[in-house]
């Protein structure tokens, strides 16, 4: 199923909603029980679903004696956005920034990139062996030798404390690739490719000019799974990266920083070596806020690209469906 | 035999050592110019040869007591970058030697120089060693001479041989002659990059299971002198308080995927009742808002409910001012009821998320068949239940048939970030468990021993997960 007529069905069963709706308009006793209590609890769950993040934000904006003593609940009061502007004193915060950014544009560039062009070779069906090779790729999906083995591999390869362990082994992504394979097959026509190999194109040229322009939608879908991924990687920063604290991911950061500065007073005698400077604690900031900040400097990020990325989110769920 | 066919045998030699060499490249276990034990032991030929850095990173008092030269490093670093070019090359005549005669008298080219290049270099090697061997300090540089030089040495004789040998059998090419090669080969060598990054990520990981046979600390070298056999797998059920942790993570990682499975019905009757309400606006709102916890990391997760639970968090501080509580309570560090936290916090985070493929379902589902329903007089929940859940039941028996193939992987972050002193034993699963006791403790042959366990059995129960889902539905999963 392609991802046009996926759409093309949605706006039907739209259209039928309404058309039933306008159908129905004397709604029984029992429905109007039922809509309330439908609509309150889908209500209360979204809100328990955003109200965190709103909570987390004023208390960033807010005025810090206030948050400290904790009556900042519901409405920002004393909006000021030093807090923001103290993080650059937070030592490290900004090269872990500098990082995640540099390994998400890379990593994702990479990962695309290279799905497509594995998606579109594992379609050419003179290549030698190839359905070999596809299910070479596609059953690593399937085991993995467990977290140390891939620690120990890691270490071989000599890639431990380096910034290209982010990189290297994100690039060939099997699930991606089975995605683009499927998009290719089902949404870009034969002919095409036919015509353009008989004019005399190369596969290179072919994959150039046709399938990469065609299949914009599904590299779109797994290039934001994919600079989400990277975003919030934490795991082999936490794994790989053990002597190299200059390359931790943001997200290793954070963690940190969530579990070191627990308490203030343990932070105060620590000092620098907790990774926060002195003079942040020295203005009277307490640890919480400062924790609160560095976490919403990381999910702003995510929320800013979300409302433009939804449409792709679910494409991206839904071929996979159709994959299953 | 005809020219065409020797030249066809004397090609399979040449591609097999140009791959071997080229996976040599790679293992630093393999590395001939580690010829000093300054040298890191996870330093592969290829890192020798690229990273000057790296390779002297040990050997800053080296040089400065005048224990080694530093241009004995400088030969060593540039040999071993020849041997990697030469090889290279090699490799890359072993690629052309897929195409047509142009192609092959090239690729022959490219490795007859290539290998002699890499050969003349182990000489290099050679003396460098010898430069470091006379060192006024043998206890500290350590110098070592690796036995698999000889080897080395031998393939890429071998190899100078054949390629030479393979120049005179292809010859000189006709001049108008162009670069072909067959469709398939060309397809083949654009896609073999991908293969061996494949190979080199996924596969290889798997030699690393020789672990679990050997007495292994981080840092030392494998040889059969630590061969133990099967000692820690017995070890799993003779040393008491080994047993005594596994079982208690089995019963942690069983309850926890328990429950996931227990409500993995929860999305299902998300995405009908979201599809009950007839204001789409509100729909797409309450769609928009429950599906971004997804795409926060467990750390942020960590971080939300920290400032919502702990003890000057949201919960607290509200009670506080309400006048309820007299001081703050942390949830966060409690060990009561840590089953059932971690699964309400997988739901905050997944359930609108994983909606959105029966919401998909539904729209899916033929109208007509609610036409129907609706003129026989069925009411709203009779629909629901003879109408949409059987539409939606194959994708819900997809998922969950994965999701008991994947009993054992929880996955590590959430309970790593939520792990403290006071639940660490009802939160500690299996993937935490190889964690702590491989990369924290260092532990490493057991807890290759439990992984290894792991991912048998894994893909053990997804190949019985498959088999039911054929047997049933006659279709399979994977």
């Amino acid at each position: 199923m392609s991802i046009s007529e996926t759409a093309r069905m949605e706006a039907k069963a739209e259209r039928e909603y309404e058309k039933k709706h306008k159908s129905q308009m004397r709604l029984k006793p029992s429905d109007i029980v039922f809509n309330i209590i439908n609509y309150t609890v889908f209500a209360a769950f979204t809100i328990v679903c955003i109200f965190p993040f709103y909570y987390l934000f004023i208390n960033t904006i807010s005025d810090n004696e206030l948050v400290r003593k904790g009556l900042i609940n519901f409405v920002p009061r004393g909006i000021h956005f030093e807090n923001y502007i103290r993080l650059l004193q937070v030592n490290d915060l900004f090269g872990s920034f500098g990082i995640t950014f540099a390994r998400t544009v890379l990593g994702t560039l990479l990962m695309v990139l290279a799905s497509a062009f594995v998606g579109y070779l594992v379609t050419q069906q003179d290549m030698w062996g190839r359905s070999f090779w596809y299910r070479f790729l596609v059953i690593t999906m399937y085991f993995n030798a467990g977290i140390i083995p891939w620690y120990l591999n890691m270490a071989m390869l000599g890639l431990t404390n380096t910034f290209w362990a982010y990189i290297i082994p994100g690039i060939v992504a099997p699930y991606n690739i089975i995605l683009v394979k499927t998009y290719i097959e089902s949404a870009i026509p034969g002919e095409l490719q036919e015509s353009a190999s008989l004019d005399g194109a190369s596969h290179l040229k072919i994959f150039w000019t046709i399938i990469l322009p065609l299949s914009k939608p599904i590299l779109a879908t797994i290039a934001i799974f994919g600079a989400v991924g990277h975003w919030n990687s934490f795991q082999d920063s936490l794994i790989l990266m053990q002597s190299a604290p200059k390359l931790y991911t943001l997200q290793h950061r954070l963690y940190i920083y969530l579990n070191t500065t627990s308490n203030l007073s343990a932070l105060m005698s620590a000092g620098s070596t907790s990774g926060i400077s002195k003079s942040v604690l020295d203005s009277a900031l307490n640890g919480k806020v400062i924790k609160y900040t560095i976490a919403m400097v990381t999910i702003i990020p995510i929320l800013l690209v979300y409302p433009f990325m939804q449409r792709y989110f679910e494409k991206g769920i839904m071929i996979g469906a159709v994959k299953g | 035999m005809s020219k065409e066919k020797l030249t066809n045998v004397v090609y399979y030699p040449y591609r097999v050592i140009s791959v071997l060499l080229l996976v040599i490249l790679f293992f630093p276990g393999l590395n001939v110019a580690r010829i000093s034990g300054l040298i890191n032991r996870s330093t592969s030929l290829l890192t020798t040869g690229f990273s000057y850095g790296n390779l002297i990173s040990n050997f800053g008092r080296a040089f400065k007591k005048g224990w080694v030269m530093e241009s004995t490093m400088h030969l060593l670093n540039v040999s071993s970058l020849l041997i990697c070019i030469g090889i290279i090359a090699c490799a890359v005549g072993a690629c052309l030697s897929l195409g047509n005669g142009k192609c092959r008298f090239t690729g022959n080219l490219l490795s007859t120089v290539g290998s002699i290049v890499a050969a003349f270099s182990m000489w290099g090697i050679w003396s460098a060693y010898f430069q470091v061997a006379a060192t006024t300090k043998p206890s500290k540089v350590e110098p070592m001479f690796q036995n698999f030089f000889y080897i080395m040495l031998a393939m890429l004789v071998v190899m100078v041989v054949v390629s030479v040998a393979e120049c005179f059998l292809v010859g000189v090419p006709a001049k108008d002659e162009k670069f072909e090669m067959e469709t398939k080969f060309r397809l083949f060598l654009m896609f073999l990059p991908f293969i061996l990054l494949a190979f080199v990520f996924c596969y290889l990981p798997l030699w690393g299971w020789r672990y679990a046979f050997f007495d292994y600390k981080s840092g030392d070298t494998l040889s059969m002198d630590s061969f133990v056999g099967f000692k820690w797998f017995a070890q799993l059920v003779r040393n008491k308080s080994t047993t005594r942790d596994i079982i208690n993570v089995m019963k942690n990682t069983l309850a926890m995927s328990g429950l996931g499975i227990a409500t993995s019905w929860m999305p299902m009757a998300f995405a009908i009742f979201l599809s009950e309400i007839k204001n789409s606006k509100f729909r797409r709102f309450v769609q928009t808002f429950t599906t971004i916890p997804n795409f926060i990391s467990w750390v942020l997760v960590f971080a939300i409910a920290f400032c919502i639970f702990s003890t000057d968090g949201f919960i607290s501080s509200l009670m506080i001012n309400l006048g309820v509580w007299s001081e703050g309570k942390n949830f966060l560090m409690s060990g009561s009821h840590t089953w059932i936290k971690m699964l309400l916090w997988g739901l905050w985070k997944g359930l609108g998320w994983s909606a959105i493929i029966y919401i998909a379902g539904i729209s899916g589902i033929d109208q007509q068949l609610y036409e129907a329903a609706t003129v026989d007089g069925a009411g709203r929940f009779q629909k629901m239940w003879h109408v949409t859940v059987p539409g939606l039941m194959p994708t819900f028996y997809v998922l969950l048939l994965m999701a008991v193939a994947g009993i054992l992987s929880n996955g590590m972050d959430q309970y790593l970030v939520f792990e403290n002193s006071s639940n660490t034993n009802q939160i500690m699963v299996l993937d935490l468990y190889v964690y702590k006791m491989g990369i924290v403790k260092g532990a490493i042959p057991l807890s290759t021993v439990v992984g290894m366990l792991k991912s048998v059995i894994s893909v053990t129960l997804l190949y019985v997960a498959n088999t039911i889902s054929k047997m049933i539905r006659g279709e399979t999963i994977v």
